[in-house]
């Protein structure tokens, strides 16, 4: 039984995860979950995301593993072998999520990171399309992989198979726009696991808060709501508001639908769209700025 | 544009709060070993000495 526990997982971190968010995509596009939302620039932008850091990514992670960490540490390597599972499962854990809450969370509150983590938060639309959406700069610097990397090779790579491989099911359920956690609050029965459920994971309710385009239905939550896996960071820290409510619209407000190639490689590539925060003289926040509004034409 | 004071303040706040947390699970470890008198880092020696005879 363990051996076919063991197994699933191994194909979940290689090509399981990939598999399952094309199909969960092809479900809720085939639903007209997008909204017609997903344009030729967004669809670029989603499937350039879905497919680069897979080829650039791991290669950087087994550079760490294989040849980084052999040098610096030498005589490191399976040092920490010894921990019993459940002990080296909750160390991950905790290191891990913890490690990419901060990093997500510092990306939001201080301005000069925020450009490079926009480009998550730039789609109108939740789903598997713009799960794996992100600007190649805040993908190479993922903290946690290096972190849980470093774990692997002191030893503890077998708790690490099953911690991200729940972790990466967590996260893309999170961001999908099928609203699977809906029952959770609404059948009695249910009710009790959904509170223990949205206080200790992500789900579709409190991640899409994090993804609104505006705080002001009460429901939207984009300067927190910042947990992956875990959601009990944001309940520690008083970053996270639990309203079992999804909100009215996706994106940022300021959003100019800026070229694919700059969302992704900025800033090697900037935007030529005026007033972007991807553009060359762009605000770093576009939040920040004053809106003009023009007061209503009043008839005499 | 400068993050505000607050933010900054609270930032570091819980960062302090964060170093607890991340050795939470190493303590509690230890904790269970001290209580059980278990010692898996000697065993595991033992283990691989054995295998090298």
């Amino acid at each position: 039984m363990l051996h076919y526990i063991e197994l699933v997982f191994r194909n979940l971190n290689g090509w399981g995860l990939p598999v399952i968010m094309l199909i969960v995509g092809i479900v809720e596009f085939s639903f007209g979950l997008y909204e017609n939302r997903w344009t030729k620039n967004e669809r670029i932008l989603d499937i350039v995301c879905f497919v680069v850091p897979k080829i650039v990514v791991r290669p950087l992670i087994a550079y760490v593993g294989v040849l980084f960490l052999p040098t610096l540490l030498p005589d490191a390597k399976n040092i920490f072998a010894w921990v019993p599972f459940w002990w080296g499962f909750a160390i991950i854990a905790v290191g891990d999520d913890l490690t990419q809450y901060w990093y997500h969370r510092l990306h939001h509150q201080l301005p000069w990171l925020w450009r490079f983590h926009r480009t998550h938060h730039s789609a109108p639309y939740m789903g598997m399309a713009m799960a794996s959406r992100q600007n190649i700069i805040y993908t190479i610097f993922f903290s946690q992989i290096y972190l849980t990397t470093t774990l692997v090779y002191l030893g503890l790579g077998y708790p690490v198979l099953f911690v991200t491989g729940i972790k990466a099911l967590i996260t893309t359920a999170a961001h999908s726009s099928i609203k699977w956690d809906k029952p959770f609050y609404t059948i009695r029965w249910l009710q009790p696991i959904g509170w223990v459920m949205e206080r200790l994971i992500s789900t579709p309710a409190t991640h899409h808060a994090h993804h609104a385009d505006s705080n002001d239905d009460g429901v939207g939550h984009y300067k927190g709501n910042f947990g992956n896996m875990f959601f009990i960071w944001d309940i520690i820290f008083g970053t996270g508001i639990i309203t079992r409510q999804y909100p009215s619209g996706y994106g940022i407000k300021h959003y100019k639908e800026e070229e694919w190639y700059a969302q992704f490689l900025w800033p090697v590539f900037k935007s030529k769209r005026k007033g972007s925060e991807l553009a060359v003289d762009g605000p770093v926040v576009g939040d920040s700025e004053p809106v003009l509004t023009v007061p209503p034409l009043v008839k005499a | 544009m400068k993050t505000d004071k607050i933010t900054q303040q609270r930032i570091v706040r819980d960062a302090l709060i964060s170093i607890v947390l991340y050795a939470l699970p190493v303590l509690l470890m230890l904790l269970s070993f001290s209580i059980s008198g278990e010692r898996p880092w000697k065993q595991h020696t033992q283990t691989i000495v054995k295998a090298s005879r």
